[in-house]
Order: C-alpha cells, then structure tokens, then sequence
C-alpha cells in the first residue's frame, strides 16, 4: 500500500515537471490557462508541492506537501509525513497519529501542568481533535523549532467536548482518519500568525478551541500565545514573513497532477522577491472585498484549502447546480468571470476565470482544475468569494504574515496577499 | 460577578429576550446563559426587526424577527463557529443530516437547501460567518438577503 503509493506520487511528480515544462516552453501569451510563470523554483527555501488526488486517490485539486518532524533537538526521531494538505485558510501544523506513530513528542501543557486537547471545527460541522504537542518542523531547509503542533488522534484519549461540535455530537463528523480528512494532515500557512490568539488566552472568554481533560471531563483552557499552534514560518529562523506559492497553469480539461514550489520567505531571497506581484493588505478576519456586478463581497479570501473556486449560488447564476454533483457548477458553456479585489491599502486589480461543466471535469479523471466552480450560500446575502486551489494555478501567490517585515515597507498589520 | 455585569447591559438596553431560536417565537426563550456578558441592540428595520448580540470576543450574532415574533433568520459572523444546534433549533437536524454527506467539495463554505430551510457556513480559520432562513416565515416585502 505504502509502497504503490509512493510510485504514484513519484510517477505524478515526474508527469508535473514534463507538464510545467510543456507550459513554460508553449506559454508566451499565457494562452487561456495561466500568466507566464516558472512554478518550479530552486534554492534552499523551498518545498515541493502538488495537486493531486491525495493519498486516498479521491480528493480534486487537493494541494500536498512533504513535511518532516523531529522531537525537540532531535535529528534522528523524526519522521517524514507525505501527503500533508497546504493550506492557507488555516495556521498550524496538524498530523493524523496515525502518519506519526512511532514518534513520541513531549506534551504542551497549561499553567496546571495538564496536556493541552484541541478542536478545530470546520465550517461543515466535522472537527479534528487530538492532543498538543511540541516537534521540531523541517521543511525544505528551514526548521521551526520546538514548536505546538497538533497530533488528529485516532482513536482519541478523550471523548470530543460537546462545545466543540457546535453542540451536535451526534451529528459532527471527526476529520480524524486518512479516509475522512484526504490528507496525512494539515500545514495552516494563513496570514494569522497563531491559530486563535488573544481570545485563547483566556478560558472566561469560552472559546471552544483549547482544552485541558482533568479526570476525563474536558473544559476550555487558558492558552497563552506561545502556548498555541503558530504558523510554522513565523518561527523559522530566516525567511519568515510568509511564502509563496507557485503552481503552473492548466488546460480546460485539467491534469491529472500539477507540481508547484512553496517558497518560504517573502522577498527575502532571489527566488521569492514580489517582483510585478501586488500587495492587498487584508483587514483584522484576514478577509478583503471583491466586487462583482456592482457588489461588493466583503469578507472574501483566498484559501488553498478550498478546493474550488465558491462564489454566488445557482440561482444568481441563472440555474446551472449539476443534477449529479450537488454545489457545483454545470453550465452548458463555460462562464467567464472579471472580478475586481480591493485591498484595505486600496490596491484593486482584475481577476479573471472561468467556470465549466464539473460533470463534464469529473468525468476526465483528472485532479487539478482551474475552472471548477460551487455554490457559496445564500446569494445575495453571501458576503464572501472563496478563492480556492484555481485561483493559485498559473499564478504566483505571496501570504504575508501578520506582525512580520513587509517588502517595499509597506503597513500590513493584519497580513497580506500578493499576485 | 459575570452575571451580574451582563444583567446590567442588558436592562441598560432595554431588557430584550436574547437567545432565540430560528423558528420560534422571540418571547418563548429565556435568556440565554450563553449572550450573558453580551451585548445586545435591537434594530427596527422596514417590515422586520433584529437582534444583534456581540460577545467580548468578537463574535456578532444577528436574530431577525417577524413583526408577529417569530425568528426566520439569523446570521453568524466572528473568530468561532457560534453554538448552532441553540440557534437554530429543530433546524438543527437537517443540518446535522446534511453534513454526513461526502461530496467533492472539501474546505469550502457548507450549504444546505430544503424545501423550507436554506444555511450556508462559511470562512476560514478565525473568521467565520454564515446565515439561515426559513422562507415561509419571511414577512411580507422582507427579502431573504437582508439576513446577513
């Protein structure tokens, strides 16, 4: 099983460079799919990433990465986790326990001295949990020491909090499996330079995030920040400010695997500088507003944790949900899109895609799409457009960090995006 | 000490029932433990009213009411997911229904569409929001959209 695994994930990454050569030598004009970009970068701060169907071989446009962890001041235990989601919607490092058995990592503690649980809930009702723990992280050559990740536990030490599930324990969903999470586990590379924040320090304020399990029964914890899941860049010893992410343009019909670079450090290196790239600085929730047809979607972000591009609804969109693939888009003819991103520094600029027939994309087999679209809620009171996986291909997308130094100077309290 | 702080704001503002529940009336739920260091506003808007209740820690609750008092919407805006089963009551079941379902869509906003119950959650980590409706409890001449 490990064993074919690995050959497909190296059959795929061979197949992604032929593919990014192919666009790098035919891509002039950047034709329908992509701007003219070398997702394939080298140096010593960056990581290889790929879309592909993940390891449970079902998850479309599903964006992985390698990612080994050593216990603290360790080089020999450690292991190397394949699979792990990148995702920019989240901050944290998140492991299945079952990706890192053999692994044995000191706990972190509350001010009582009693291991740290957490629950992260997704907007869908399902949740991970599991216990926090410090690991060394190692990526590319950059390494985050001693740093709070979270081990998804299956089966779990502690029964999940009921506060936690939005109070649906019967019908939350756990996350805490291969099978159900798609991914070994997740890496959070969100403009938040810490998963919670001020409002985890403090267990009065009853957010149900952190907890500590006395006897079995678990209660909201207080956490102070150093105590809580950080983005892993932010305590890297250079480049971190942030990253970019670079993957390669598609074709209509989609590839099976796209290979892509994740550089760390924002204009910290050659290979990371913005370039013609421009910053939009988010406001306090990490979101910016897009406006579409005269209205303006103010809570609107990118997330390479989304797989998707989610905007509008059916409705608004003159009815075209698929019959088969529920909040999806089926339109008879491919759709195109100009929206216009405004930053809270003010820098607005156009962004262009298209949305085709997800029966049609499905039917291919393949795994990374540029033109895969659904249905975001109940237009027109939807607030946000989500910026999912094809907004990164044929792009060059910079995160910046909250709190850390900005290129060119600029003020970003709150974080950035650059492209 | 808590308790005591949220009654003060609360009969400051006008001792107005908090913690409805999407569906019922305003006036059959008691004040919920949960809004008690809140802060609430009411706002009248044309054809309907809401409540709008912020916690210390950022998170907006907004309760839209009939003018015969019925909840037919609320929306949900801050750091966390709110407690939603309290929110939305029986309408909780088709959500919980709903969410045992596996589709492709993976990270993206959650929506939900039956005959008479329309949700969406969506956002990222620390900023979440979302809304839910019952369409045959909108007063007459309020739009779906001004729940939000």
């Amino acid at each position: 099983m490990t064993h074919k695994k690995s050959s497909v994930a190296l059959l795929g990454r061979l197949m992604g460079v032929v593919a990014g050569l192919t666009l790098l030598a035919g891509c002039g004009g950047g034709g329908g799919y992509g701007v003219n970009i070398n997702p394939v970068l080298s140096g010593s701060n960056v990581a290889t990433v790929q879309v592909n169907l993940g390891p449970t071989n079902n998850y479309v446009n599903g964006l992985f990465t390698t990612v080994e962890v050593c216990a603290p001041g360790s080089t020999s235990n450690c292991i190397s986790v394949p699979d792990v989601l990148v995702d920019t919607g989240s901050s944290g490092l998140r492991l299945l326990s079952d990706a890192v058995p053999s692994l044995s990592l000191p706990s972190v503690t509350d001010s009582s001295g009693k291991p740290l649980q957490e629950c992260v809930q997704f907007v869908d009702l399902s949740y991970v949990w599991g216990p926090v723990v410090q690991a060394d992280i190692h990526m590319a050559n950059e390494t985050a020491s001693s740093t709070p990740i979270q081990i998804i536990s299956d089966p779990p030490a502690y029964q999940a909090p009921s506060s936690c599930l939005s109070a649906g324990s019967s019908g939350a969903v756990d996350r805490n499996t291969v099978q159900s999470l798609g991914a070994n586990g997740i890496l959070g590379l969100s403009n938040f330079p810490q998963d919670c924040g001020t409002n985890c320090t403090s267990a009065a304020n009853g957010v149900p995030n952190y907890y500590i399990c006395p006897s079995g029964a678990c209660q909201i914890a207080s956490v102070p920040i150093a105590d809580q899941l950080p983005n892993p860049v932010a305590l890297f010893s250079q480049d971190d400010n942030g990253v970019l992410i670079s993957l390669p343009g598609v074709p209509p019909g989609g590839l099976p695997v796209a290979t892509g670079s994740l550089a760390f450090g924002v204009g910290t290196q050659s290979n990371n500088a913005l370039g013609s790239a421009q910053i939009y600085t988010v406001h306090s929730s990490a979101d910016f507003t897009t406006t579409y047809n005269g209205v303006q979607y103010t809570n609107s972000y990118i997330d390479s944790g989304s797989n998707v591009l989610y905007f509008l609804d059916s409705a608004t969109l003159g009815n075209i949900e698929c019959t088969d693939a529920p909040g999806f888009y089926c339109p008879a003819a491919t759709l195109n899109f100009t929206v216009t991103n405004t930053g809270t520094n003010g820098t607005t600029g156009q962004v262009t895609f298209s949305i085709a027939n997800a029966d049609y994309l499905f039917s291919t087999g393949n795994a990374v799409f540029n033109n895969l679209g659904g249905d975001s809620g109940t237009s027109p009171s939807t607030d946000y457009f989500d910026f999912g996986i094809p907004f990164f291909l044929g792009r060059n997308v910079f995160v910046g960090i909250a709190g850390k130094t900005v290129p060119n100077g600029a003020s970003a309290p709150y974080g950035y995006w650059a492209y | 000490m808590k308790t005591m702080l949220g009654v003060l704001l609360i009969l400051a503002l006008g001792a107005v029932p908090a913690g409805a529940v999407l569906g019922e009336y305003e006036s059959s739920v008691s004040l919920d433990q949960q809004y008690l260091r809140a802060e609430i506003r009411v706002t009248t808007a044309q054809g309907y009213k809401f409540h709008q209740i912020t916690t210390p820690n950022g998170a907006v609750v907004r309760e839209y009411i009939s003018p015969e008092g019925k909840v037919f919407g609320i929306a949900w805006q801050g750091p966390f997911i709110p407690d939603l089963q309290q929110l939305l009551g029986s309408y909780f079941t088709q959500v919980q229904q709903a969410a045992q379902s596996r589709t492709q869509r993976r990270g993206g906003p959650f929506v939900v569409r039956t005959n008479d119950f329309v949700f969406a959650s969506g956002g990222h980590m620390r900023s979440y929001h979302g809304s839910a409706y019952v369409p045959s409890l909108l007063p007459k001449n309020v739009p779906a959209e001004v729940v939000r």
